[in-house]
């Protein structure tokens, strides 16, 4: 027994004394910068989600540009905050998008204000799919036919996956009914749901009148004829008219983007009070370690910087329904940061 | 009686607790299903125990203890460690890499009752190369993330 | 057929390939056909779509089918989907009939696959719309039948029933998923626990160590007596294999397979239930069942024909809804979005050559497999014949990279291990079942997802009842199935009393 716990200790020992001569190697390199193995953590468990397949368009072109060995994990939201808390030294990156503060908004366990705890890196692209949808048969024929009809005392059912991006929607349209029918966003009832496929079910079962979806997964849906149970109609984008613009103009499927704007404002109006109208667009940008070497935080906003001078990237997010939307780190805390308490009174308001 | 009926199957969840519906039901179901074992089974095994026909699970066993709690502060120093100097050469695989070599080997060895030189030979190729491959396979070829 | 011109060497190649490649993974514990996939997702943005599909599709279908070899030789599920394989397929590998087992799981595994490929060729649209009439309330009742195979599959019932309800227990810890819909609030621990713990223990590591690491703790206690791992395995005697096994177990085979084909498409409900819900029915339904759990072939049959015939089953909602049927085709989805290809309702209409082309490719790979796997088995058995002190560091290696991998690299994982493997250990030392337990485990979180938003929608219980004939047929099912396990166990109790007059 002696004998096994001696070999132990004492391999143990070299192993550790090995790892400390090579580390102190690695450590030789230029202090400010990327360097070694880089791990890009993301807020979500999918490999097939749009989070996912954003990083990696970005990801891929980043370690190309840095000659970097860089590769993106689907380690999900709160193992992914807590991974990047315990590296300061760059090796670990995170890439979100609005989920992050509006986690914490809605008060949601396991997140925390991003302001605070992190360095807010660059922001790098838009999906501007955030839709909301009604069965095809819907009495409801635009999304102010359903804010009237909630107004004369009605019930809108609306699936949504609580707590974040897709319930941000529903919590400005129940702001803008608060706001024009006074007494009555109650009548806008919330039904708490999961994934797509929850959402979808509830509108095939009866169970909503309204549900939140995107227009990449329901698009399709859009195109069935009216008599078949599964499909549906867009009654609202969240995006804002801008980004839309900046769509590829086929749009998506078989809808065109001159389709598309019609579900944006100003066509879609939902009040956030003084005449300004709610839109939201759900932005994917870094998230790093709040004590990571500025120097880092420089490094990767002017390799994005002539990543995207070059052009290229633009077309392959493009592609993929994404718009490209790139603001260097001090920007993008800045323009979040906006974004965010603009959202906060919309919540406050309707609690 | 029918309305009777249908409001005692009625049942209301407040979504800010609805974490604890379900847990709550499995909690009573659990704590019913403990005490009819309690009462059926335990009780009669353990007055079997105290007349000395039947031996206590664990305790009243025979144990190679060395092999047993060998193998449990391996594998927890194995654990451990694996993250610590992964923790050195971050995403490079190597803590896996390095620990695993120690650790198969040592487990190896304490799990060997004859030890000739052949058999430590062998034991030895093996504690370098099956981790190596494992490494180069996974963290080299296919890219996966490891410790 | 103008798709034929596509099909080129290169497109047969790769899915062979994927077979082959999708077999290693699938026969190391640990790793899984979801990760396989989800490795070579890279590959097809180089590969382009149809070359592609053809690797995906041949490691998806080789990744679940090699989970049989671990399951049978080792007692480890290789996949969360064999899980029911090494309840028949161990003991029979104890009895020196590893050979056996796995020619008849291989069987079994390509007429699930081939079945399964052609449901989804000829019905998939129809069947999906049918499989929307599954709301949260029938999709409950699935989960309930298929937990009631604990009361028939357990030797003393209560104590099954008791480590079913530990198993669902254990299986709640962590928050109650924002992802499913839930508040994501969490329960059952303390707040210390939380960093590690939020999203609860996951699947994979709980399998392999309850399995993997807890076996090696019994072993280790007995002091790793033996020098081979199984020395009464012997090669060509007992192990007789002969097609003459399947006698007799056509209707197994067929059953087993359409249900496996109708769990893959119900999105949700999740892989890992398909081979279970296929062995409670071969238990309920068989004429004799006394001997499955011991070693017999007809539940190797169930296990295998249905999580094979997964594959078709989870590609229906997939191409027909654009929802994924379970994990391993939510990898998939991927493949599709790196090439802007749309799925929903109309992609088969709109891309039907890209759909005969996935077609092709699962049915050559399931033919592949078939040869891959049906000769080779031979030497794959032999794994048993490396001694234990060589064998069992690897096994533990192994279970370290598949459980810090299945989540894209967390160290929790790899501490599950340790703490299931413990739980193992002590579980059998004190008699509890693991079987049930680990049932209720996998089960667990989707029964209370599905039982607590059916309640939300509905307020009422009875809503369990009245929602719809599918329900009906669905409570027949579930009372046929209790009351099946009650009586087999009244009988065995008789059986035993009798026994002990004599």
């Amino acid at each position: 027994m002696t004998v096994s716990k001696k070999t132990l200790a004492g391999l143990g020992s070299a192993v550790a004394l090995a790892s400390m001569t090579l580390g102190a190697g690695v450590a030789m390199a230029q202090e400010g910068e990327l360097r070694g193995n880089v791990r890009v953590v993301i807020g979500s468990t999918s490999t097939g989600g749009d989070t996912y397949q954003n990083s990696t368009i970005v990801v891929d072109k980043l370690a190309e540009h840095l000659d970097l060995n860089m590769k993106v994990d689907a380690v999900g939201a709160s193992s992914a905050f807590r991974t990047l808390d315990r590296d300061s030294r760059g090796n670990t990156l995170m890439i979100f998008h609005d989920q992050s503060y509006l986690g914490y908004l809605y008060g949601v366990e396991g997140y925390e204000n991003i302001f605070e705890k992190y360095t807010v890196g660059p922001t790098v692209a838009i999906n501007p799919g955030n839709a909301y949808l009604v069965p095809k048969d819907s009495p409801y024929e635009t999304l102010d036919d359903i804010i009237a009809a909630v107004g004369d005392g009605e019930e809108v059912r609306v699936a949504i996956q609580p707590g974040g991006v897709s319930e941000i929607g529903f919590s400005a349209l129940k702001n803008a009914i608060s706001i024009e029918h006074p007494g009555m966003e109650d009548n806008l009832v919330a039904v708490n749901t999961g994934s797509q496929a929850d959402k979808n079910q509830q509108l095939f079962d009866d169970q909503a009148d309204l549900i939140n979806g995107t227009v990449q997964a329901n698009e399709q849906y859009t195109r069935l004829p009216e008599d078949d149970q599964k499909a549906m109609r867009f009654v609202w984008l969240t995006a804002r008219q801008g980004t839309i613009e900046q769509a590829p103009e086929d749009g998506l499927g078989q809808t065109t983007r001159e389709q598309l704007l019609e579900y944006v404002e100003p066509n879609v109006h939902v009040t956030m009070g003084d005449d300004e109208t709610f839109t939201f667009d759900k932005e994917f940008f870094f998230l790093y370690n709040k004590d990571m070497d500025p120097g880092i935080v420089e490094q990767i906003d002017e390799a994005l910087t002539e990543i995207y001078a070059e052009g290229e990237i633009q077309e392959v997010q493009k592609n993929s329904f994404f718009i490209p939307n790139f603001k260097p780190s001090e920007e993008a805390s800045e323009y979040l940061h906006e974004k965010m308490s603009r959202y906060e009174g919309i919540i406050e308001n309707i609690k | 009686m029918e309305s009777g009926l249908s409001s005692l199957l009625s049942v209301s969840i407040d979504f800010e607790t609805s974490h604890l519906f379900f847990p709550t039901i499995i909690h009573w179901v659990m704590a019913g299903l403990f005490v009819l074992i309690l009462v059926t089974k335990v009780v009669p095994f353990l007055a079997a125990v105290k007349r000395g026909e039947r031996t206590m699970p664990i305790l009243g066993e025979p144990m190679d203890g060395f092999r047993f709690f060998g193998t449990l502060v391996l594998i927890v120093a194995y654990f451990y460690l694996m993250a610590v100097v992964g923790n050195l050469f971050p995403y490079t695989g190597y803590g896996f890499l390095f620990v695993s070599m120690a650790f198969v080997l040592l487990m190896s060895l304490m799990y060997m009752h004859e030890w000739t030189k052949k058999a430590v030979t062998i034991v030895v190729i093996n504690a370098v190369v099956a981790p190596s491959l494992a490494w180069f396979i996974l963290a080299k070829l296919f890219n996966i993330t490891l410790p | 057929m103008e798709f034929l011109s596509l099909l080129d060497f290169t497109f047969f190649l790769l899915a062979a390939f994927g077979a082959l490649v999708g077999i290693i993974f699938g026969a190391i514990p640990g790793m899984t056909a979801t990760m396989a996939v989800a490795v070579c997702l890279p590959l097809t943005y180089a590969l382009g779509l149809h070359h592609g599909l053809a690797l995906l599709l041949g490691l998806y279908v080789g990744g679940i089918s090699g989970g049989m070899v671990p399951a049978v030789l080792l007692n480890i599920p290789g996949t969360p989907s064999s899980i029911t394989t090494t309840f028949d397929g161990y003991p029979m590998a104890q009895k020196g009939q590893g050979e056996k087992a796995l020619r008849v799981s291989v069987i079994a595994s390509v007429v699930g696959g081939l079945i399964s490929a052609a449901v989804l060729f000829l019905f998939a649209p129809m069947l999906a719309d049918f499989s929307i009439k599954f709301s949260y309330v029938e999709k409950f009742l699935i989960i309930l039948l298929a937990l009631s195979v604990i009361a028939s599959l357990s030797s003393s019932m209560l104590v099954g029933i008791f480590s079913g309800v530990i198993g669902i227990w254990l299986s709640l810890i962590g928050d109650y998923s924002i992802s499913d819909g839930g508040n994501g609030k969490t329960r059952l621990m303390f707040d210390f626990m939380e960093p590690y713990l939020f999203e609860g223990f996951s699947l994979l590591p709980v399998l392999i160590g309850i399995f993997g690491i807890s076996t090696i703790l019994l072993e280790a206690e007995k002091g790793v007596k033996s020098e081979l791992s199984n020395e009464r395995i012997q090669f060509g005697k007992g192990g007789g294999f002969s097609l003459s096994l399947f006698k007799g177990r056509l209707t197994n085979l067929v059953r087993s397979s359409f249900i496996g084909t109708f769990v893959g498409m119900l999105p949700g409900v999740g892989g890992s239930a398909a081979s279970v819900l296929a062995y409670t029915q071969e238990k309920n339904l068989s004429k004799d069942s006394s001997q499955m759990g011991k070693g017999a072939p007809q539940g190797l049959i169930a296990s295998e024909s249905a999580n094979n015939a997964l594959t078709g089953g989870a590609l229906i909602p997939l191409l027909s809804l654009g929802i994924p049927g379970d994990s391993t085709t939510a990898v998939l989805i991927g493949a599709f979005t790196l090439q802007g290809i749309q799925v929903g309702p109309l992609f088969i209409p709109e891309n039907a050559e890209t759909w005969y082309i996935m077609m092709t490719a699962l049915v050559f790979a399931n033919i592949v497999m078939f040869f891959l796997m049906f000769y080779a088995i031979k030497h794959i058995a032999k794994v048993v014949m490396v001694p234990k002190h060589i064998l069992y560091p690897i096994i533990v290696m192994m279970c370290v990279v598949g459980a810090y991998a299945i989540n894209y690299g967390i160290m929790f994982d790899v501490w599950t291990l340790l703490i299931f493997g413990i739980l193992g250990y002590l579980v059998q030392k004190i008699g509890l079942e693991v079987a049930p337990l680990i049932i209720g485990f996998i089960l667990g979180s989707q029964a209370e997802v599905y039982f607590v938003k059916s309640l939300e929608s509905f307020g009422t219980f009875s809503i369990f009842f009245t929602k719809s004939p599918i329900a009906v047929v669905l409570w027949l099912l579930i009372l046929a199935s209790v009351a099946f396990s009650i009586v087999m166990s009244l009988k065995s109790r008789a059986k035993r009393r009798q026994e002990l007059l004599s």
